[in-house]
């Protein structure tokens, strides 16, 4: 066997400062729970060659009387996001969970055990048959915890209305993805969820700051966030026809009025200009990478741009 | 040698209790279908997995999904009963869940199997056992006692970490998300391999796939792909490929162009997103 028998650079398994924390994004409406891992080439969201930290967002929708997690986190913290959760929720409120991607961990990776902790009341999800996609074996009751949740399911295009008040929440089937993905926007907080989109914007150190203000002097760049894309999961962009996709994108900016992007990964990027500016940005990289001005050629795995 | 299934009532037996299925000496494919509503109708569509069984370890090429994880775990009993070689190992092409969402409950249940390929963002969903993933490159290849398991470009892949399997010994291609498409319940599909399903209109199931789960394939040129994608099965000189979506392969001359047509026509056919709202059944 000829593989590498390095499992782990040795600065992950070392204690870190910043274990994770909520930010109120609104208070009593919205908090992000955010939890830290380091970029050390082993995560598949961020380019092989970024080091520093980044976070993984889940969100929680607060009402009187209902609350939703967006996003469920990785399963190295899920006793941290339980306990961010009880900290933020009374016991026994229900609790709905909205996974924005089914095929990915830090969106469904702790279903299961959410599931059966807290007072489920239905988990949104783009296909009504998904309660198994959700079984990891974390419990050894997982599945039937799994098949008697109630699933609901949600179109490309739907509203929610989280408690008695009516919060509406808008769907939408994410307008650029990998896989299937859906974005959210709280019309209550002008924030729009989009999951793995924006999530360009990490750090050098695990303690953040994690979120964008208008205050910061955000040196996000250009040709960082073409960097950044290019060498993810959107590796394909280059000579595509991005025009309809950056109609799609257009066409979420314009309708909703967005004061903060909440991605699933990274910085918060949060206030008019700074929402502004980096919508600016992905749409100007996207129109350079269209047809008419680029090729479409064969990728290799590794090659970084 | 394959291993033939019986036609008769094919559709009366779930594809379930017909695996596992041997797709070359020593390479069984195991699993089940997954039906996806699309467009009003139903697909089934694998999220396969295969072993690969040396004379002195086996190696497991993907976990299957997570509902198919009790599937999984019992065609790999069926088969260490028989007297397949212990499983040793296992590799998962890329971190999406339909393609390794049983990862944790197989290395809990084989403690003695450790997990290789590219091994990020393991540690972050199952980072107790993070000191048992293996980093493959390129090139690399497990030895199983009379044949290994080499990790090969990934010329179809959607995240980045991805990397396809071959097996050295009967040239076997496992490319994961490559040759990903649906096929026919109605029609009795489900346990054939391509050449079997002779009514398996190509360029319809791989548009339903592309819709469903590889969206790019919808913008990049594909042309250049399938031309990657021959010089690959040409310089390997594959002779199976058992991809996770599809069905198994056993003639690359004569298939491997209908799915590269399928992919193409696929390509050119506008995108019409993902699940639809569907009444609960």
């Amino acid at each position: 066997m000829s593989i590498s028998t390095q499992y782990a650079p040795e600065r992950t398994h070392k204690p870190q400062a910043f274990a994770g924390g909520i930010a109120s994004l609104a208070d009593d409406r919205l908090y992000a729970l955010q939890n830290p891992f380091a970029l050390d080439g082993r995560v598949s969201s961020y380019p092989a060659s970024a080091r520093g930290f980044a976070v993984v967002n889940s969100y929680l929708l607060t009402q009187p009387d209902a609350a939703m997690l967006i996003d469920t986190g990785f399963g190295k913290d899920e006793p941290v996001i339980r306990g961010q959760i009880e900290a933020l929720i009374a016991p026994g409120l229900p609790l709905s969970m909205f996974p924005l991607r089914l095929n990915e961990f830090m969106s469904i990776n702790n279903v299961e055990s959410f599931a059966g902790h807290f007072n489920v009341e239905t988990c949104y999800t783009s296909n009504i048959d998904a309660a198994l996609w959700f079984d990891f074996g974390a419990k050894a009751e997982g599945r039937d915890i799994l098949k008697s949740m109630k699933v609901t399911a949600v179109t490309r295009a739907d509203t929610i209305a989280l408690g008695k008040e009516g919060r509406l929440i808008d769907v939408m089937q994410a307008p650029i993805r990998l896989i299937a993905t859906r974005w959210l926007y709280d019309r209550t907080t002008r924030t729009l969820f989009s999951s793995d989109m924006f999530t360009h914007v990490w750090r050098d150190t695990a303690t953040g700051p994690w979120i964008v203000t208008e205050a910061d002097n955000d040196s996000t760049s250009l040709p960082d966030v073409r960097s950044f894309m290019l060498n993810t999961r959107y590796w394909w962009l280059e000579g595509a026809p991005t025009d309809t996709i950056r109609r799609g994108i257009g066409n979420v900016f314009d309708k909703y009025d967005i004061e903060c992007i909440a991605p699933g990964y990274g910085c918060i990027l949060r206030g008019r200009n700074v929402v502004a500016r980096h919508y600016a940005m992905l749409d100007e990289f996207l129109k350079a990478c269209d047809k008419s001005v680029a090729v479409s050629r064969y990728v290799t795995r590794d090659e970084e741009r | 040698m394959l291993d033939k299934p019986q036609l008769k009532s094919m559709l009366d037996t779930p594809v379930a209790q017909r695996m596992p299925r041997e797709i070359a000496p020593g390479v069984f494919w195991i699993g089940d279908c997954l039906a996806q509503r699309h467009k009003g109708k139903s697909y089934h569509g694998y999220n396969a997995a295969y072993l690969v069984a040396g004379t002195e370890a086996s190696i497991l090429v993907e976990t299957g999904h997570p509902k198919d994880f009790p599937v999984i775990e019992r065609h790999m009993n069926e088969l260490f009963a028989r007297g397949v070689a212990p499983l040793k190992y296992l590799f998962v092409t890329h971190q999406e869940t339909p393609h390794c969402g049983g990862l944790g409950r197989i290395l809990k249940n084989f403690p003695d199997a450790l997990l290789v390929g590219d091994v990020s963002d393991y540690h972050l969903a199952f980072p107790q056992y993070e000191h048992r993933m293996r980093s493959m490159n390129e090139g690399d290849e497990i030895e199983l006692g009379g044949r290994s398991l080499m990790a090969v470009e990934p010329v179809i892949r959607d995240l980045r970490t991805t990397w396809w399997g071959f097996d050295t010994k009967e040239r076997v291609l496992f490319p994961g998300d490559g040759f990903a498409y649906s096929h026919y319940h109605e029609d009795g599909h489900c346990g054939l391999i391509a050449e079997e399903a002779v009514s398996l209109d190509l360029p319809d199931v791989s548009s339903t796939f592309a819709d469903l789960a590889l969206f790019w394939t919808k913008f990049a040129d594909m042309n250049v792909y399938c031309d990657r994608l021959d010089h690959l099965i040409a310089r390997l000189d594959v002779k199976i490929i058992g991809p996770t979506h599809g069905l198994p392969i056993t003639d690359v001359k004569t298939t491997v162009p209908k799915v590269q047509a399928g992919l193409k026509a696929a390509a050119l056919m506008p995108e019409s997103g993902t699940n639809e709202k569907v009444a609960a059944s």
